[in-house]
């Protein structure tokens, strides 16, 4: 009875909708409804839930259609304020990888060089004998885990009590290290508090979008149709600034390109401009700017155990102004290859005080040897003219994955983060171990090793244990023709949890079967600092576990049972509310659980119920308590940092030998190292294979054509893919572009591990490469 | 005195001529002393560049009624190729026989519109740069066979079985060179009504649509060498 | 058992707004036009009292300019 009653409620809903639908298309002919695209579709009992997708850090809403428990279809959350129901490719059919047939359904262990099916309880016995023993033997000091911007935010939280509050060692680093710990400094350096200050509605205001750097059209697509869409809506400027032209260049306004590397004297030269014409915002940088300079000549990380700390040192505006005159547009055109005319273009527009002016920036940027300065110069732009934390100005820093900043960031999964603040700062220590109940003199004070450092070390022999999660790092680091080797040595016992076997699983000595997405709970942080919930959709596979309760599970037979109280079934929702007193307070508040349950995703700081959608700004953020329009909170005196940063030349360029620059990156249709997006049949006809992009003109010259073989060749390996020319993208001359989903053709192989000695995080974008026709 | 006047005019405007010319000419070399040599030119990419070649009309396809009266279908579209992928054949007289595309087959075909004459719409073409028209399409001017043939058509994709998941986006079911511009076939009252997109605002085509149909790589099913 | 629909008009510029603040009411669910400020409401409540108290939610809503029902139907009560 009581279906038939459901059905008819069902029936009777059903035609108030189409009644209220017929109704409005009269009122508006032409009108168009988000639901109205599922009339075709078979109509059977399909269940909608909603989540984040899986993929990108934009954090685009999607909802999962399951049928007989099987999730069948993915469509774009019509609610979400991110994406307004609309995806990208491997969004909509990002469920299809379930379905490959390799998928690690059982825990694998070595034995004597092959790899024996073992139950789930049995290897995480090993799992843990082996990190106790290693621990025993050779210190705390001596075990390490890799985690991921792909954890969720209960696996991240979960990670860090595991390591620096049970075990006390601070060797716990993740991949987001690779992606934005440059984005991380530079917010720290100018704000004193990480994260973008504004959001995805700036697209809605903002009259010129200026990208550093940055294919959004194939990395950032959802962002960028808000974008096209404000272009034709309202005339919008989209400027793309890089060094090779793609599908962003083709769909912009205005595309300036330039040499790799002198993107740190063009933002100078713009500075320059800025006050040169008098466009400084006076007031807003009197009243809420100051000025430091830093040390220089850094150094690159090339070499192990390299060490490097900051010396900020103030300085006046009349010291700045004097710095900037060695960057006039007429000397940085000699470097940089942008003519005069186009420096002076990006700069007028960013000094009209009747445009606003967004920035957007993502790896170009970041995976910089010096990518905190550079990330620093673009804030200095945005200070110098008042374009911030307001409606339509600001720099917008964009992230690569799903939870860069609600996990990496926001929980704190690297070797100097707590959860809230640093490991080195005492106060901070003792609101970790409060909350952890764990002693405070266990969580050590000193930082270890970061993320390229602690490969360095497993080759070294000095870290005898490695646990990673979620991520693929033999694809994603930088020269892993160097740590392939490292990890496969016998003195480091290697532990990979993952949902599909990769080239990281291929050295294991244990394989664990980790569950997908939506095969489980969780919570992600994407780039606007939105969290959003989601609950397990579908079983599963054979004893497919989640991240969280495997490290749990470790803990727990390594005695540390009474600091993971939790339930199986509802350790998300636990581990959630424990974590949320780390940001209590009106600076980094977390919306309550049944609020994330119920919508899709808030704003942090959620504050009385409301998301804080620009910070620093006193109409939109409670947080700012000075009495004035603006207030940057996190600087002790209040004042965002305008930093003297100089431009200073790669550690590899290209020279007689090695004539070209080898810049790698991604393209659409795969997700960084293609474990997932690979397996997704649509995505993979698409893009079967790596290539080489070569400029036409030097492909003429080495009488290379499309699909030719070519080999690239550098000081750290050779490798031969398909050339490819006038395809995708082009990069400028004297230098070619490789994606490195392709684990047949490891581009990483040949990169340069040099990295920003302030944000530790690797440049893959340039290093010094030979190209021959094979 | 008038005279006077008349000739003192003259010689201001000329002065003022003269002023005028010199500072033009003076300005005019100190653009062209800025020297553009270091500069590094964008480059065009045709594949890509074509999908956002008519996003400026994009508005206006999402606000025009259709015509059902005068809609073509995909048969008739397939009708007018010999077979998928060829060029279409003109189906009707044409204006000019000694002429180049571009001031006659363009007036209709590069913006479309309504032709009284054919009582039909006129299609869009995806390359309207390519201005020698006739060099690939060609009018049809007998029905009948020189010999007969066996020439059998390929089997042309259909609408609406390309999507991967129920409701997920299509994937592009035929190469697109030469076509890169979508807009041109798949909006606007020519466009065959079983492919017209129900969202033509959305600019950025292949943020969701893929290629199926990559026919220069033949690839084995990726197999790991491990395990 | 009433179910009712309605359109639902918000004041300028604050949709989303509406979106998110209808969402959040469970007896709620909405379906907002992609290209017109418009979204239709269709609410579903147990008794008769339970429609008063959302009504009264409803018109407290800030982002709401106009609601207009198009069409309103009662199921038995069977239990």
């Amino acid at each position: 009875m009581y279906t038939s009653l459901t059905n008819r409620r069902k029936f009777i809903k059903k035609m108030a909708m189409l009644s209220a639908m017929t109704a409005a298309a009269t009122m508006f002919p032409g009108i168009l409804f988000a639901d109205e695209q599922e009339k075709g579709l078979p109509d059977g009992d399909i269940n909608w839930t909603k989540a984040p997708c899986r993929f990108c850090g934009v954090g685009c809403g999607v909802l999962v259609g399951t049928e007989n428990g099987k999730a069948v279809a993915v469509k774009g959350d019509p609610k979400s304020t991110v994406n307004k129901g609309l995806l990208c490719v491997k969004g909509y059919h990002q469920i299809m990888c379930l379905q490959a047939k390799d998928r690690l359904t059982h825990a694998l262990v070595k034995k004597n060089g092959t790899y024996v099916q073992t139950p789930i309880q049995e290897a995480l016995d090993l799992v843990a004998s082996k990190m106790k023993e290693t621990i025993e033997k050779h210190g705390k000091d001596a075990v390490a885990m890799y985690t991921s911007g792909q954890s969720t935010i209960p696996e991240g939280y979960v990670a860090s009590k595991f390591m620096k509050g049970a075990i006390g060692t601070n060797n716990l680093d993740c991949n987001a290290r690779l992606c934005m710990a440059s984005a991380v400094t530079g917010f720290l350096t100018s704000f004193g508090a990480d994260e973008p200050m504004g959001c995805y509605e700036d697209i809605d205001h903002a009259d010129v979008f200026v990208l550093w750097g940055n294919n959004m059209a194939e990395m950032h697509p959802v962002l960028f149709s808000r974008m096209l869409e404000q272009k034709n809506r309202r005339g919008a400027k989209i400027i793309d600034f890089a060094t090779r032209t793609t599908r962003t260049s083709m769909a912009a306004d205005k595309s300036i390109l330039f040499k790799p590397q002198s993107d740190l004297a063009v933002a100078n030269a713009i500075c320059y401009e800025i006050i040169k014409n008098g466009w400084v915002n006076t007031s807003f940088v009197e009243k809420h700017c100051s000025f430091n300079k830093g040390l220089t000549n850094m150094g690159y990380g090339l070499e192990d155990n390299y060490k490097f700390k900051d010396k900020p040192e103030k300085i006046d505006f009349k010291a700045y102004k004097k710095f900037l005159e060695d960057y006039t547009p007429e000397k940085v055109e000699k470097i940089s290859g942008v003519s005069v005319k186009d420096i002076k273009y990006m700069a007028a527009y960013f000094g009209d005080p009747n445009k606003k002016v967004v920035s957007y920036w993502c790896m170009g940027i970041n995976q910089h040897t010096r990518g905190t300065w550079m990330n620093n110069l673009v804030y200095n732009i945005h200070l110098l003219t008042g374009k911030i934390s307001q409606p339509g100005n600001g720099p917008f820093s964009l992230t690569g994955q799903p939870s860069a900043c609600g996990t990496a960031r926001e929980v704190g999964t690297f070797t100097h983060k707590l959860p809230k603040g640093v490991v080195t700062n005492e106060k901070h220590r003792r609101l970790a171990a409060k909350i952890w109940k764990v002693p405070y003199e266990r969580i050590p004070s000193k930082p270890t090793y970061h993320a390229t450092e602690m490969f360095r070390a497993v080759d070294r022999g000095e870290i005898k244990f490695i646990w990673t999660q979620v991520t693929n790092p033999l694809v994603s680091l930088p020269k892993t023709s160097r740590y392939r080797p490292g990890m496969e040595k016998d003195s480091c016992f290697v532990v990979v949890s993952d949902v599909f076997p990769t080239p990281t699983s291929d050295v294991a000595d244990v394989i664990l079967p980790a569950s997908w997405h939506i095969e489980k709970s969780g919570l992600y942080g994407n780039s606007e600092r939105r969290t959003q919930h989601w609950d397990k959709m579908v079983e599963g596979p054979g004893e497919t576990t989640p991240d969280a309760w495997m490290t749990i599970e470790v803990a727990k037979r390594m005695g540390f049972g009474d600091l993971f109280p939790y339930s199986e079934e509802n350790h998300v929702e636990e581990i959630y509310n424990e974590y949320r007193q780390f940001h209590e307070g009106d600076k980094h508040g977390m919306a309550p659980l049944e609020v994330l349950k119920s919508q899709p995703g808030a704003i942090w700081p959620y504050v009385n119920g409301k998301s804080t959608q620009w910070r620093f700004n006193a109409k939109y953020d409670p947080a700012c308590s000075n009495n004035e329009d603006f207030h940057f909170y996190g600087k002790p005196d209040g004042r965002a940092v305008i930093w003297q940063r100089p431009y200073e030349p790669a550690p590899e360029e290209p020279d007689n030998e090695y004539p070209f620059w080898l810049n790698t990156g991604r393209v659409i249709e795969h997700w960084h190292t293609g474990s997932m997006t690979r397996r997704i049949p649509v995505l993979h006809k698409a893009m079967p294979n790596a290539y080489v992009e070569l400029h036409p003109k030097d492909a003429e010259r080495l009488q290379i054509k499309n699909g030719d073989k070519v080999k690239l060749i550098t000081r750290r390996g050779e490798i031969i893919m398909p050339a490819s020319v006038n395809q995708r993208g082009i990069p400028t001359p004297l230098q070619v572009f490789v994606p490195f989903f392709d684990e047949n053709m490891l581009i990483n192989d040949l990169t340069l591990d040099s990295f920003c000695p302030i944000s530790k995080e690797p440049d893959y974008k340039k290093c010094a490469v030979r190209v021959e026709k094979v | 005195m008038k005279r006077l006047g008349i000739i003192s005019l003259f010689v201001l405007l000329f002065i003022a001529f003269i002023t005028i010319w010199n500072y033009s000419y003076q300005t005019g070399l100190k653009d062209a002393y800025i020297p553009l040599e270091n500069e590094i030119s964008s480059p065009k990419i045709p594949s890509e560049a074509g999908v956002f070649q008519r996003s400026e009309y994009a508005f206006d396809y999402v606000n025009m009624p259709v015509d059902e009266k005068h809609q073509r279908t995909l048969e008739t579209y397939y009708d007018n190729r010999a077979y998928h992928g060829a060029p279409p054949s003109i189906p009707h007289p044409v204006k000019q026989e000694m002429s180049m595309g571009g001031n006659t087959c363009l007036q209709c075909h590069q913006n479309g519109g309504f032709v009284q004459k054919f009582n039909a719409y006129a299609p869009v073409t995806p390359h309207p740069e390519m201005i020698n028209c006739r060099q690939c399409h060609v009018t049809q001017n007998t029905e009948t066979f020189f010999t007969e043939t066996s020439f059998v058509k390929v089997h042309a994709p259909t609408a609406g079985i390309h999507n991967a998941l129920p409701g997920s986006p299509p994937m592009i079911p035929h190469s697109i060179q030469m076509r890169e511009n979508c807009l041109s076939c798949h909006a606007g009252p020519a466009a065959p009504k079983e492919i017209r997109v129900t969202h033509p605002e959305r600019i950025n085509c292949r943020q969701c649509h893929v290629p199926n149909a990559i026919e220069y790589s033949e690839k084995s099913v990726f197999s790991r060498n491990n395990n | 058992m009433p179910i009712k629909s309605y359109l639902a008009h918000p004041h300028n510029g604050k949709k989303n707004e509406l979106v998110q603040a209808l969402s959040r009411i469970d007896q709620c669910e909405v379906m907002p036009a992609q290209n017109k400020d418009l979204l239709i409401l269709i609410t579903e409540t147990e008794s008769n009292t339970e429609e008063e108290i959302l009504k009264e939610k409803l018109e407290a809503l800030k982002s709401l300019k106009l609601l207009a029902m198009v069409s309103g139907f009662n199921t038995p009560q069977k239990n």
